[in-house]
Order: structure tokens, then C-alpha cells, then sequence
């Protein structure tokens, strides 16, 4: 009887230890962490479009998983929402802040201010001077690459529709830029005059009936042999336009890797030529551990480039 | 009779004390939330923050206030009474004129009248639709915000146009005894609003006339011409906030009409604050802090911005139905 009395104290206290030693293995793991303690904010005008929402998953998850407590601000496509909430979270004086796209005429000068207030400023696709660190994929690259495949899909000769609607944020300027700078080389591609606007929202219906009239204007034997884009929204609604104009002389080409332009790239019968794929999970992902760096003491680059893949009918590159 | 006296009484004793138990607990629910996001959100109750709320709240309060003010001239009832839809289109408009003249080289002498006067044409547009071609406001003010947005996209072909100029930047940086340029424009414009709507001849006749059209005509008030005022007032105040949209945006941006119902929200949510349930320079000043305050406390708090539209529409719903059946009873 006092055995067993004693067996069960030794199994009781047994497992209170265990218990308790679990708990502090579990309690070091949390100390471990790089961000844990540490509150990181952020902010982004909108997740309606699949770069962005993948992105901001990315960095919210990662943070989280780095032991972060995050304070996550989508604007839902209001500046003016977003400019109140970068107020706030300045008030609120985070460690670090992570700021997402956006239009750099409008968060400069709150960016100015986060900087100002003393919180380290990350980016993901934006470069101000304001950052640490700016995340992005090469977007020199991917705009070149881009322009080059279509040179060789037009053999150098035709035209070329351009929606040019967000040359204010910054990562759409490079890649326009840089495919007007390849089509230089090649004397035989104009882009016609005046270039299109893509829209948010109405993106996708905006595009179609734009491109709807495009192609009423240049019928088949005008030349017209080509449609690009800075992101591949716009390059879902032309698609569409140019497959029920039953049209097979037009192609498109899109940045981004949506998963429905994706879809079309691959579909042998669609238009859509080619897309660069950017990794937007890994572009949060990569954000958060440059903030956990930084926290941490380690040294930062001023941007950090993510891979991206061109996607042709062909497969990937 | 004397039975019918006294049941007529006693129905309007407790019409009275509906109202008020409405109107108390309007403003328990304000203090409780308050109370709430004070206890509970660290940071909330800092000057620092309180002064963000009111600095984030000017715009919508100048918009609130023109839309206030067509209430008071025009009636609240949605269907007889008057109503400006097309306000936040408007000062969607007039920061493109405004950012367009100072990217184009004019100065702000030449851009804040431009943008102040692009505000009164479009609510001389909106008086002109409603008292003289007798068009129902809501659709006439529909129209016109659709007149509005269009031009804006016109005039901006749909981008972001950079401004700055010294008024932009004092507006932007400047601070006065520890309050910044747009708090006190909140502030002054309040208080000016009250002087004129509340303690003014003009602020009393323009009640008349938004209370009882026919008895204003009765005793010689040129109704008409109040409620052209009201309208032209009403894009004065669109043309006044765009020049505060411009200087906190840097810019003229798409996406200004999108202000149109918080806007809204504000002006009705404000008419519970008052005793008689009508709209009140003091009310609309309460309802569109509250706005303000709910989207910084639950910031604070760490509550997902996705929430915030969500519980602002419902709270909004919930006051306006009570004050409607405050109103039926």
C-alpha cells in the first residue's frame, strides 16, 4: 500500500516536471524568436489584386511566425484611409514598419514622417529614401525580358498597344520604361498614340471595351500585333477582347502571374503570349526576415531582389 | 374632449420622453465607446492621439457640414426633403482643378479660387436641377455627381496629380500652440458654423424654410433663393475640403467620391445628437468625431481593419433606424 502510495507520488511529480520542463523548453523556443516582443506594423492601400493579398500574407505570416506581434492595416484602395491609419500606427510607435506599394506622390511624405518619429521603414515595390530596405523583384529585368520576347514573337516588325495608367508607381515606371528603352533598339515596333489608361477598380471591364475599340480601329493587316501592360489585370480583359473579336494576329503580355492570366498564357487557343511571374508570398516573406535582421543587429541591403520566371505557351524560362 | 386632452397628453408626453431615452442613450453609446476604447486601447486618451483624431477628421467634417446645411434648408425626410449626393464627387473635382492649376505653374492665388469657384458651379448646378427645373434631389444630385466625377476624370485622365504649394505645406506641417493646420481648420470652422447656422437671422430663416416650406413663404422668406444657397453652399464646402484633401494627400487621387458615405453617415448620424432630432452644426461636429475616433480605437485596439466599414455601417443603420421610428411615432 505505501508502495504504491509512493509510486503514484513519484508518477505525479514526474509528470509535473516534465510538464513544467516542457513549458520552459516552450517559453525558451518563444524567447528565441527573432521578433519576439517586438510590434511591427503594416500598412497597404489595397489586397484586391492577387500580388498584393500573396504579399501581405507572406510578410504577416512570416512575422508572425518570427514571434512578431503585427498590426496589419489594409486601406481598401483609400488613401486617404491609408494616410489616417500610417497616422495612427506612428502614434502607436511600433519597432518597425513595413509599407507596401501604394502611390509614392501621396506616402512620401508620411513616409518622411515614420522616418522622422524614429521607426525603421521597410518596403516592399516601393523606393523611397525614407526605407532601410526595399523588397521587390528586378524590375529592370523583367521589363527588358519581357520586351525582348515580344520582339521575337513580332519579328521585330508591328504595333504595340501600351496601358501606361500607373506610371506613378514607381515599379510600373521601370518596367514601361525599360520596354520603351528595348523597343528603341528595334526601329520596325511603334506604340501607338496616345497609350491606354488602365483603371482600378473596373480594371478587367475597362481593358475589354478600351481594347474593344482598339481593335475596331486596327483591324487585321493594320499591324497591330501586340498589347502590354505594367501588371496582367488589365491583360485578362484584352485577352477576352481579342479572342471575341475572334482575332489571332494580336497577343497579349502581362507582368504579375495572376492565376487566371496564368491560365491563359498556358491555354494553347488564348492570346496571352507571355507573363513574368513574380513570387509575391516570397517577396512578404523576404520583408519580414530583412525586418528581423535589422532588429537583431544584423546589417540590411538597401533592396533585396526575388527571382521572378517568364512564362510563355512554350512553358517556363 | 377633456378625455381626447388628456390622451393627446399623454401621447406626447411619451412621444417626449422616446425621443429623449433615443437621444440619452445616442450619447451614452458615444461616452460608453469612449469610455471603452479609453480603458481599454493603450494610447487612446494621449493628446497626441486625440489631435490625429480631430486633424483626420477635418475633411469629412467640412464635407459633413455642407451637407448639414442642405439638411437644415431643405427638410431630412429622403424623400420630399433635399439632399446632396453629389458633394464628395464635387471635392473630387475641385482638388483636380486645384492640383492641375498648381502643377501647371499658378499659384495658390490663382488655384484656391479656382477650386472654390469649381465647388459653387457645381452646387449652383444642383440648385438649379432641384428649385428651378423642380427635379427630385436625389436623383438631380445623382446626376450631377455623375457630371462631377466625370469632369474629374476629364481634367485628371484618371491619375495622380502631385501639388504642393506654401498653403499646401502650412496646412501639411504647421502647428499652432501644439495643434496642427488642420485640426485648427476643423476647429475655427466649427465655430463659425455654429455662429452663422445657430446665432445668426440667416441660420434661423434657412430652419424655417427646411422646417415648414409653406409657412416660410407665408411670412415673406424667398424660399427658393435659401435653398439655392443651401446647394451653393454645399459646393463651397466641397471646394474648401478639397484644398484639405490636396495638402494630406500631396495630390489629387482618384477614389475622393468614395467619401460620400461616411459623409452621409455623419450628417444623419448627427440629427440623434440634437433635442428635436434635426441636424445641428454641433451634432454633425459630434457624429463625424465619432467616426473618427471608432477607426483610430479600433486600430489601437488590434482589431482587423477589415472590421472597422462593417461595425461603422451597422452603427450607423441602428442610429438611423431609431430616429426614423423616433420620427414615425
Amino acid at each position: 500500500m505505501q508502495s504504491n502510495k509512493n509510486k503514484n507520488r513519484t508518477m505525479i511529480t514526474t509528470a509535473i516536471f516534465s510538464l513544467a520542463l516542457a513549458a520552459s523548453f516552450y517559453a525558451m523556443a518563444a524567447d528565441k524568436l527573432p521578433l519576439s516582443g517586438k510590434t511591427v506594423g503594416v500598412t497597404i492601400i489595397g489586397t484586391d489584386h492577387d500580388f498584393d493579398l500573396k504579399a501581405y500574407q507572406g510578410q504577416i505570416n512570416e512575422l508572425k511566425a518570427l514571434g512578431a506581434k503585427v498590426i496589419a492595416l489594409d486601406a481598401n484602395r483609400n488613401d486617404q484611409t491609408q494616410v489616417s491609419q500610417i497616422q495612427t500606427l506612428i502614434a502607436q510607435r511600433p519597432d518597425a514598419i513595413i509599407e507596401q506599394l501604394g502611390n509614392l506622390k501621396v506616402l512620401n511624405p508620411w513616409l518622411k514622417r515614420i522616418k522622422q518619429a524614429g521607426i525603421p521603414l521597410f518596403t516592399i515595390d516601393t523606393e523611397t529614401p525614407y526605407a532601410i530596405n526595399n523588397t521587390t523583384s528586378n524590375n529592370y529585368s523583367i521589363g527588358s525580358e519581357l520586351a525582348l520576347q515580344m520582339v521575337k514573337d513580332m519579328h521585330g516588325v508591328g504595333k504595340v498597344v501600351m496601358f501606361n495608367g500607373f506610371s506613378s508607381v514607381p515599379v510600373c515606371k521601370i518596367r514601361l520604361d525599360e520596354i520603351r528603352y528595348v523597343f528603341k533598339s528595334y526601329p520596325g515596333i511603334k506604340i501607338i498614340k496616345p497609350e491606354l489608361r488602365d483603371v482600378i477598380p473596373n480594371t478587367v471591364q475597362q481593358a475589354y471595351s478600351d481594347m474593344s475599340d482598339m481593335l475596331t480601329k486596327y483591324g487585321p493587316g493594320s499591324g497591330l500585333k501586340a498589347v502590354v501592360a505594367c501588371w496582367d489585370v488589365p491583360m485578362i480583359g484584352a485577352t477576352q477582347a481579342i479572342e471575341a473579336a475572334k482575332r489571332t494576329d494580336v497577343k497579349t503580355y502581362g507582368i504579375d502571374g495572376s492565376p487566371e492570366y496564368v491560365a491563359m498564357v498556358r491555354n494553347p487557343k488564348s492570346p496571352a503570349a507571355a507573363v513574368v511571374a513574380q513570387q509575391p508570398y516570397e517577396i512578404g516573406k523576404q520583408a519580414a526576415k530583412n525586418v528581423a535582421t535589422y532588429l537583431n543587429g544584423g546589417s540590411v541591403p538597401s533592396f533585396t531582389l526575388v527571382p521572378s520566371v517568364l512564362i510563355t505557351k512554350a512553358g517556363k524560362k | 374632449m377633456k378625455l381626447q386632452t388628456d390622451k393627446t397628453d399623454t401621447s406626447s408626453n411619451g412621444y417626449t420622453l422616446q425621443k429623449m431615452a433615443i437621444r440619452l442613450g445616442a450619447f451614452a453609446a458615444f461616452l460608453g465607446i469612449m469610455i471603452f476604447f479609453a480603458a481599454t486601447a493603450r494610447g487612446f486618451t494621449s493628446s497626441y492621439n486625440i489631435l490625429n483624431i480631430v486633424e483626420q477628421s477635418a475633411i469629412l467634417g467640412f464635407l459633413a457640414f455642407g451637407i448639414t446645411v442642405v439638411f437644415i434648408g431643405t427638410g431630412t425626410d429622403v424623400q420630399k426633403g433635399g439632399i446632396d449626393l453629389s458633394i464628395a464627387a464635387n471635392a473630387g473635382l475641385c482638388t483636380a482643378v486645384y492640383s492641375v492649376l498648381l502643377e501647371g505653374g499658378y499659384g495658390d492665388s490663382v488655384a484656391i479660387p479656382a477650386a472654390i469657384v469649381t465647388g459653387l458651379g457645381i452646387g449652383f448646378l444642383n440648385g438649379f436641377a432641384v428649385v428651378t427645373l423642380r427635379i427630385m434631389p436625389l436623383l438631380s444630385t445623382l446626376a450631377v455627381m455623375n457630371i462631377a466625377a466625370g469632369l474629374e476624370l476629364v481634367v485628371t485622365q484618371n491619375t495622380v496629380i502631385g501639388a504642393s504649394s506654401p498653403v499646401l505645406d502650412m496646412l501639411a506641417f504647421d502647428k499652432f500652440l501644439g495643434i496642427s493646420a488642420l485640426a485648427w481648420c476643423l476647429i475655427i470652422g466649427s465655430i463659425l458654423m455654429v455662429c452663422i447656422i445657430h446665432f445668426s437671422p440667416l441660420g434661423l430663416r434657412l430652419y424655417s424654410v427646411g422646417g415648414n416650406l409653406e409657412a416660410a413663404k407665408s411670412v415673406g422668406i424667398h424660399t427658393g433663393r435659401y435653398i439655392y444657397g443651401s446647394y451653393l453652399f454645399s459646393g463651397f464646402a466641397a471646394g474648401a475640403a478639397s484644398i484639405l484633401i490636396v495638402s494630406r494627400l500631396s495630390s489629387s487621387t482618384p477614389g475622393t467620391g468614395l467619401l460620400l458615405l461616411p459623409v452621409l453617415a455623419a450628417a444623419l448620424l448627427g440629427t440623434v445628437f440634437s433635442r428635436r432630432f434635426v441636424p445641428t452644426i454641433g451634432g454633425t461636429l459630434l457624429a463625424v468625431l465619432f467616426i473618427g475616433a471608432l477607426s483610430n480605437g479600433f486600430q489601437l485596439l488590434g482589431i482587423s481593419s477589415y472590421w472597422v466599414s462593417g461595425v461603422q455601417g451597422a452603427l450607423i443603420l441602428v442610429v438611423v433606424a431609431m430616429t426614423s421610428f423616433a420620427k414615425k411615432s
